[in-house]
């Protein structure tokens, strides 16, 4: 798309958001891709519409407040990013987009506080802990709560599981094929805790040492995407220093996390660190990719078939383009009926914060979404991202399944263990 | 205010007034134009009507939109107008038994193949942008597709039109005599616009076999594909594209695509006898092997699919050569289609410009693409060479559009398609249908001097 962006004004930010909306030659076949344009049939309220909205601001054509109520409602599933046949880097636009005009922005009260509280919790998984705990307290007094206030609780589980303390090393069983560096994740820490437990049983099964680095935080990508760089930076940083060099891959199972990690790149483009970013991100791999790449151990035959479906999470499948390696190590289980979801491609709408910024798009999205996994008629639901875990699981119930919702890795741990049924 | 008045009548959701959203229906997929002074949202034909006569009344024009992916700039108002975007309007009902369906205009066109697929049936007009364009847009510019060279276009497959003309007055025409129907198939919304339509449904073919035959030059796969018409085989489709395009769409896709040859085709037999569809496909690669080419048969319908979204990918993968494009869609005999198409490619190495090349090559549809950087090369430079790549056209005895319409796009040269005689009459049958010239003004018709 033609444009006025003042690229030299704005230095490398605005190198990234110029590049992208020059690669868009405005034909609409992001359209049917994007979850918002689905529910609202809205020209603004699509990828191609965000784009030129985002370029009007950039011209200084428009206002940042009267495009940003479009700008808001996009969930950053890059759904339209995998369906864009010109190569549109749509999610790197919207996250330098959102980084650059944040303090910009004019927020109520209250919305600012519950950003900013979520910033600092979300990262930490003590302060978290005790926001759950706390959120458990509050959740029977919610219909008095402020509606900002009421959201997040939506969000949080009925009782906080128990807390499995994450060891520095795990080794290998039998013979070692690999050594990984392992990043233990927020808030996948306290709501399913179990995620990482059976992720390491599983790598140490295969045969791979772990190092889980004592110093490692949050990966910063909440903090990027809601707009806060300088905080996102910091936490980069951190990251950088913990994570030893020599290891043969940097392995995540949550799949926020995992693009985080690669969006290093992005983050420092222009700062000191940007080559180190460069060559940290190119060693990062989704645990699913690792697996397949490894090749797994063998696995007895379940003693009575599972119909498992598999669920593509955005930042998996759209953000890494992982979509065949999680699929092909779970029908590695001898015995396990692997089934596709209608309308897989479209968001759950949980995307990070959107439940809370977003409440009723995101439930409509997720009550789809949940419907559309119904029609499997599985046993177990498969994915490999926390939030749409929760989001799913919230939704099934809702609508009086008991379905089961399981980390891909979960699913392999019990096929180990021979408890998968 | 015109928008005002949209507001009390059809209310608040059915409105767009802000500036935001207002520039967000600006553009197709070729053209900016002109800011619109209000969006419509109609859900029903009556909302269509409120709107027509409202703008009647305050002499405001009026432009109809689909989906906004048409390639001719028809969707983008030329000047300040209101914008009545379709899509919200998508009823679509089956008639399995009679094979047909109503649809409204918003409806998107792959949607109507999906819905009927449970009852054995589909709706074959199938432009590459069948999960994005409307019935509607598809009407309005007659859009064509790889299907076509055996099925036909969007035009064939119409039964009945209910069009709202400028007055306001809703019409219902079926295709007899005067065919009013046809008449507004592929009249870009500049005599009415349309609200629905009744289409044909067919039975899809029972087997289907598809290649992907590649060349060093350009000119040899034009060769083959009237050698393969001409040895009697009737392919269901079969396109082509050059280098520029194959590198382009490997760029989006990855799925080994041979980028280093000049031109390839992508050719589709089918039927309901497995042995005919076979012997076609054997007739087809005979006539590419026998001009140079290098054939792989797909060995799958897997194989095949991918074969078909890189050919659907192909224009909007342009983009990634060169943010801008002009794009042609010229239509020339079959005789004359290894020529023209040379021509063509040394038109542009002339004029300094990438130039990409694809098509329906069994219609001797052809789409040739100037692609540019507005900020390096000129846009004159690139107006002369779609003007020059026209007359090439038309000089073999080809027309200026096979499919993406005229828009403001060619507007200039439909005077060298089309006699002074010719014009009046198309001039006069604008201003009985839309005496005050409100309906998508500056398209398709060129302004002759009184
Ligand atoms: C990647 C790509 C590939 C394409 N491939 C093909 C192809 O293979 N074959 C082909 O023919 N075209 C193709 N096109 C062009 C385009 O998709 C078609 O012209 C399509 O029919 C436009 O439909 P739309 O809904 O997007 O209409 P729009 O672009 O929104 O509108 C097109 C025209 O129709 C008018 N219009 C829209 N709705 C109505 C209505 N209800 N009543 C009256 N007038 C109306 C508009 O005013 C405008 O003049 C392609 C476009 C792209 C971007
Ligand atoms: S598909 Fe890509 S190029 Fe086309 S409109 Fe969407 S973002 Fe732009
Ligand atoms: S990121 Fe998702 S919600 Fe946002 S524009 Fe793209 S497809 Fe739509």
């Amino acid at each position: 798309m033609n444009h006025d962006i003042p690229v030299a004004d704005l230095g490398p930010a605005g190198e990234i958001m110029a590049h992208a909306v020059d690669a868009c030659v405005h034909c609409g076949f992001c359209l049917p891709a994007c979850p918002t344009y689905a529910l609202l049939g809205e020209e603004m309220d699509s990828p191609r519409g965000r784009i030129f909205l985002m370029k009007e601001v950039l011209e200084g054509e428009l206002p940042l407040a009267d495009a940003a109520p479009f700008i808001d409602r996009c969930l950053g599933c890059q759904g339209c990013v995998t369906a864009c046949p010109s190569g549109v880097p749509y999610g790197e636009l919207l996250t330098t987009f959102r980084a650059t005009t944040e303090q910009k922005r004019e927020r109520p009260a209250l919305q600012r506080a519950v950003r900013a509280g979520l910033l600092t919790a979300l990262p930490s998984p003590k302060l978290f802990r005790a926001g759950a705990y706390l959120g458990q307290v509050a959740k029977p007094f919610k219909s008095v709560l402020p509606r900002a206030l009421q959201a997040p609780l939506d969000l949080l589980p009925g009782r906080v599981p128990a807390k499995f303390d994450m060891p520095t090393f795990v080794p290998a069983q039998g013979k070692r094929r690999a050594r990984v560096a392992f990043l233990a994740g927020c808030a996948q820490q306290v709501l399913a805790p179990n995620f990482n437990a059976a992720t390491l049983r599983v790598l140490a099964r295969n045969g791979v040492d772990v190092v889980i680095p004592e110093g490692q935080g949050c990966c910063g990508a909440a903090a990027l995407h809601t707009g806060a760089r300088g905080q996102a930076l910091s936490m980069g940083r951190t990251n950088l220093a913990a994570f030893p060099t020599d290891v043969d891959a940097v392995v995540t199972n949550a799949a926020g996390c995992g693009s985080g990690l690669k969006e290093y790149p992005l983050l420092f483009k222009g700062e000191r660190e940007e080559e180190q970013a460069i060559s940290f991100a190119s060693r990062v791999k989704d645990v699913s990719v690792f697996l397949a790449e490894l090749g797994l151990e063998p696995m007895l035959p379940l003693a009575k078939p599972v119909r498992v479906a598999y669920h593509d999470a955005c930042h998996l499948a759209h953000a890494q383009k992982v979509k065949a390696q999680p699929r092909s190590i779970l029908k590695a289980v001898p015995g396990l009926d692997l089934v596709e979801v209608p309308e897989g491609d479209l968001c759950c709408g949980s995307a990070g914060t959107y439940n809370i910024e977003q409440p009723e798009l995101a439930g409509r999205l997720g009550e789809r979404k949940a419907r559309n996994v119904l029609s499997t008629n599985a046993a177990i639901l498969a994915s490999g991202n926390i939030g749409c875990h929760t989001q799913i699981e919230t939704h099934l119930r809702r609508l009086g399944s008991p379905m089961r919702v399981m980390h891909t890795l979960e699913v392999l741990d019990l096929a180990y263990r021979g408890e998968l049924s | 205010m015109i928008a005002e008045r949209l507001r009390s009548a059809l209310g608040a959701r059915k409105v767009l007034t802000g500036k935001a959203e207002r520039m967000t229906y600006r553009h197709d997929a070729i053209q900016i134009g002109a800011l619109p002074m209000a969006v419509v949202l109609p859900e029903d034909t009556a909302d269509v009507v409120t709107t027509v006569k409202l703008c009647r009344d305050a002499n405001v024009p009026i432009v109809g939109r689909g989906a906004a992916s048409g390639l001719s700039g028809g969707a983008a108002p030329a000047r300040e107008s209101v914008v009545v975007a379709f899509t919200r309007m998508t009823k679509l009902d089956l008639f399995p038994e009679r094979r047909e369906a109503w649809a409204q205009p918003g409806v998107v066109t792959a949607t109507v193949s999906e819905r009927a697929k449970p009852f054995g049936l589909v709706y074959p007009p199938d432009p590459a942008s069948w999960r994005t364009s409307t019935i509607g847009g598809n009407l309005a510019e007659n859009a064509g597709g790889p299907m076509c060279f055996k099925k036909g276009v969007t035009g064939d497959y119409v039964k009945e039109i209910e069009f709202v003309d400028a007055s306001g007055a809703v019409h219902r025409a079926a295709r007899d005599a005067f065919d009013l129907a046809g008449l507004l198939i592929g009249s870009e919304g500049t005599l009415g616009l349309i609200t629905g339509a009744r289409l044909r449904l067919d039975t899809p073919p029972a087997f289907t076999r598809t290649l992907m035959a590649h060349f060093a030059e350009v000119g040899q796969a034009a060769q083959a594909v009237s050698r393969a018409i001409a040895s009697g085989a009737v392919p269901a489709k079969l396109e082509f594209m050059d280098r520029a395009c194959l590198g382009a769409v490997e760029g989006y896709l990855g799925i080994g695509l041979p980028v280093h040859a000049g031109a390839a085709l992508l050719i589709d037999t089918d039927g309901d006898d497995e042995e005919t569809v076979t012997e076609e496909l054997e007739l087809a690669r005979a006539a590419c092997e026998a001009e140079g080419g290098t054939v792989r048969v797909a060995a799958n319908a897997a194989e095949a699919e991918d074969l078909w979204r890189a050919r659907r990918a192909i224009s909007p993968s342009l983009g990634r050569i060169r943010p801008h494009r002009m794009n042609e869609d010229i239509v020339v005999p079959r005789s004359a289609l290894a020529e023209v198409v040379r021509e063509i490619e040394e038109l542009g190495r002339e004029a300094g410009l990438v130039v990409a090349q694809f098509g329906h090559i069994g219609d001797g549809n052809l789409h040739p693409n100037i692609l540019y950087d507005p900020k390096k090369e000129s846009s004159d430079a690139v107006h002369a060479l779609a003007h020059e790549i026209a007359l090439v056209a038309v000089r073999h005895g080809g027309v200026l559009s096979g499919e993406h319409g005229i828009g403001s796009m060619k507007r200039d040269f439909m005077t060298d398609a089309v006699d002074a005689v010719t014009m009046d009459v198309l001039w006069r049958v604008k201003r009985t249908l839309d005496p005050r010239g409100q309906l998508n003004p500056d398209k398709l018709l060129p302004e002759v001097s009184a």
